[in-house]
Formats: structure tokens, sequence, C-alpha cells
């Protein structure tokens, strides 16, 4: 049996149904006489019928674990929250006023960066004066996950007040983000606090 | 919170496949943990099945399953959506499952009774069937999946992916971080082998 110039590749897409449906017909009506393709194609269609079967055997009838869910939330509860290391939060710090030296004159980069090292060795860090919230870790898993939740909300306050201030976003992105972290923290006290600082831009607008 | 905890009833009354995953992402990051609930829901058998077929051994791709679900509620809040849900929780299952191989390979552990513990929690089949066919059968699946298991780890992941997870190779070379080239280049190469090694099968009439 002469060997035909199609390229084996080709066949393989055949067979795994990667053609497009021109290719489809054209490759259909040249196997009606080729017959080392026909060969060709049913040896691939057979050992991928062998391996389905045998696959088949295992995966479509094995019990999935029922109780997974809570499982998981069981697994969440028992983490230790990571709090971040002096050294990421050094990181974090440095990599603010990097931001600064990009988009600020020298002068006002200058001021601003003894204005916020002053700030930092006297109040502390000035993005985490939020609320904070701390969980026991005997605590149940639906009291984790709250503490997920807040987490969650104080992520996104601080990344609308570190635009806001370091990104010199503009006054509508920062109202649109605060609304977003507003209806994220619908209920809590978070929603007061997007609200407070809500009320500030648009008054500005 | 009670504002949440009615939303999350409302959910759950509401929800079904009308919602689709990126709505479901979106409940989530709102703090919907109801929404994360219902995208278990869907995955879990998908993901399970996928592990399973790739680590052979039922507790570990339970265990997997968990640390798959695991990454993904942690790192949900934070996702940016480039693909699909559904690939972002297969590219997570993969590189797990990758690791696993990995660390296997290095401490290589006889797991003899892997398969008799995979058997063992079938559902019970057709009890008037023959006991002798079904010995040759499974002694034919094991045959043939230890050749599967010969395919390297990207070729395996690739024919496990199109094959039985039905994603399409654009879809593949997302979850696997390849071009689409590459994926078609291993799922090739992976069919290729197996036609190779299971070949003296059908050439003796075993199968």
């Amino acid at each position: 049996m002469t060997k035909c110039n199609i390229s084996e590749a080709h066949i393989m897409d055949y067979v795994t149904g990667e053609l497009d449906d021109t290719d489809v017909a054209e490759y259909r009506h040249h196997l009606r006489t080729c017959n080392y393709c026909i060969r060709e194609v049913n040896a691939l269609k057979h050992v991928l019928q062998l391996v389905d079967t045998a696959e088949a055997e295992i995966t479509p009838n094995a019990i999935v674990p029922t109780d997974l869910n809570s499982k998981l939330y069981r697994r969440l509860a028992e983490e230790p929250i990571q709090k971040p290391s002096v050294q990421s939060r050094f990181t974090d710090f440095i990599s603010r006023l990097g931001l600064i030296l990009q988009i600020q004159k020298p002068a006002v980069v200058g001021l601003f960066a003894v204005a916020a090292i002053a700030v930092t060795l006297l109040v502390g860090n000035p993005f985490n004066n939020e609320p904070t919230f701390e969980v026991n870790q005997s605590e149940s898993a639906d009291a984790r996950i709250e503490q997920y939740h807040h987490q969650g909300i104080q992520r996104s306050m601080e990344d609308v007040i570190r635009n806001k201030n370091l990104r010199h976003s503009d006054e509508w992105n920062t109202v649109s983000q605060l609304n977003r972290v507003k209806d994220q923290a619908k209920g809590t006290d978070w929603a007061v606090i997007a609200n407070k600082h809500l009320k500030g831009v648009s008054s500005k607008l | 919170m009670v504002s949440c905890s009615i939303l999350n009833e409302s959910l759950a009354n509401n929800m079904d496949k009308m919602i689709d995953d990126e709505m479901l992402v979106t409940q989530f990051k709102s703090g919907i943990q109801k929404a994360f609930d219902e995208l278990m829901k869907r995955y879990e058998r998908r993901i399970f099945s996928y592990l399973l077929r790739s680590v052979r051994n039922y507790e570990d791709a339970e265990e997997l399953t968990l640390e798959v679900f695991f990454k993904a509620y942690r790192a949900l809040g934070s996702w940016e959506p480039k693909a699909k849900f559904s690939t972002w929780l297969y590219t997570i299952a993969s590189n797990l499952s990758i690791d696993y191989h990995r660390s296997k390979s290095r401490h290589p552990v006889f797991t003899f009774e892997d398969e008799d513990v995979i058997e063992k929690r079938l559902v019970a089949t057709d009890i008037s069937s023959n006991p002798e066919k079904q010995l040759e059968d499974k002694e034919r699946g094991e045959i043939i999946r230890a050749a599967v298991d010969e395919l390297s780890a990207k070729q395996k992941e690739v024919f496990m992916l199109t094959r039985y997870e039905g994603l399409q190779i654009k879809e593949v070379a997302d979850t696997l971080g390849m071009a689409e080239g590459t994926v078609k280049i291993h799922l090739h190469r992976a069919i290729k082998k197996l036609q190779t090694l299971l070949q003296p099968l059908w050439e003796n009439n075993e199968i």
C-alpha cells in the first residue's frame, strides 16, 4: 500500500475533530479512494476507542466525595491568617514610593517622601488606618468566612485610597470605585466609611 | 449582616444554570458566599474526575480536589478574568497534578492496592455478567491505563483535557500556558505513542 501525501497531522486533526467543516468534507471525499488513509484513520480511532473505554471504567461510576464543601470550609477555618511581614510591608512602602518617583516632579517627590516617612514613623501605615477585624483561631468557619469578607472590603478600600492619592485617579473613577466598595460592604461599617469618602470626593466634582 | 443573609437566601432560591460562572464570581467578590458553593457544586465532579484520571488514586484525587477549591477560594477575590472560570480552575488542578507527579517521582511509593481501591468504589454493575469476562476487561483496562500513564506529563495533561474534559485546543492552551500549536503537537504525540504502546496487544488479538 503506497503512503499518502496527506500529512499525519492532518489525519490526527480529522480524528480528533480539529478540522473545520470544509476540510472535513474534503478529507471524507479523499477517504473514498485512499486505502492508506482509511487504514490510518481506523487505527487511530480504534486506539482512542480503547482508551476511552478503559478510562470510562474508572471515572463515570466513581463516587465523588460527598462532603467536599464542608471539608473546604473546615480547612479554611483551620488555616492560620497570614499577616504581612515587616519585610513585605517595607517592600510595599518602597514600591509605592517608586510609583511616586515615576509620576511626580522631584521637588514634590522629596517633600512627599519626607512627609510619608514622618507619618509612617509617627502614626503607622496611613493606608491601614481603617478598622480591622480580629477573629480568634478557635472560632467557627462561618466567623472565619466573615473575616475573609471584611478583609476583602478592606483591600478594596485601600486600593481606592492608593489610586486616589498616588496615581492621580480622576474623581469620577474614584467615585465609581467607592460605589463598588459601598455595594461590596453593604450591611457593614465599611459601607459607612465608603460613604464618608464618597461624600468628600463628590463635593469636588 | 442581615442584608447579606437575605441576599444569600434569595440567591439560594434563584440560583440555577441561568446564572453564568462569571456572574457567580462577581457575586462572590461582593461577599455572597453561596456563589462559591454553587461554583463548587458545578465543578467538583469534573475536577475530581480529571484528577482521579491523572493520579489514579481515590484518596489523593479527593485531597487534590479540595486543594483546588481551597486555592480558588483564597485567590478568587483578586482574580481578574482573562479566561473562563473553568479554565482557571483546570489550570490550578493541572498545576497541582504536575506537582503531585513530581513529588511522587522523587519519593516513589508502591500503590498496588490503588486500582483495587478505585474498583471497590465503583457503583455495582450488572450482577448477571460473566465474572471471567469482567476479569479480562479489568486486566485489559489496566493495561490500557498503564499505557496512558506512560505518556509524558504534558502529553497526558493535553490528552486528558481535550479528550475527557471537553476543552477546546484554545482552552487547553490557556489552561497550560502553551501556544495552541504546542498543544496540538503534544496531543498528536500522545495519540501516536498510545498507538505504538497498544499495537502489540491487538496484533496478538488480545484486544
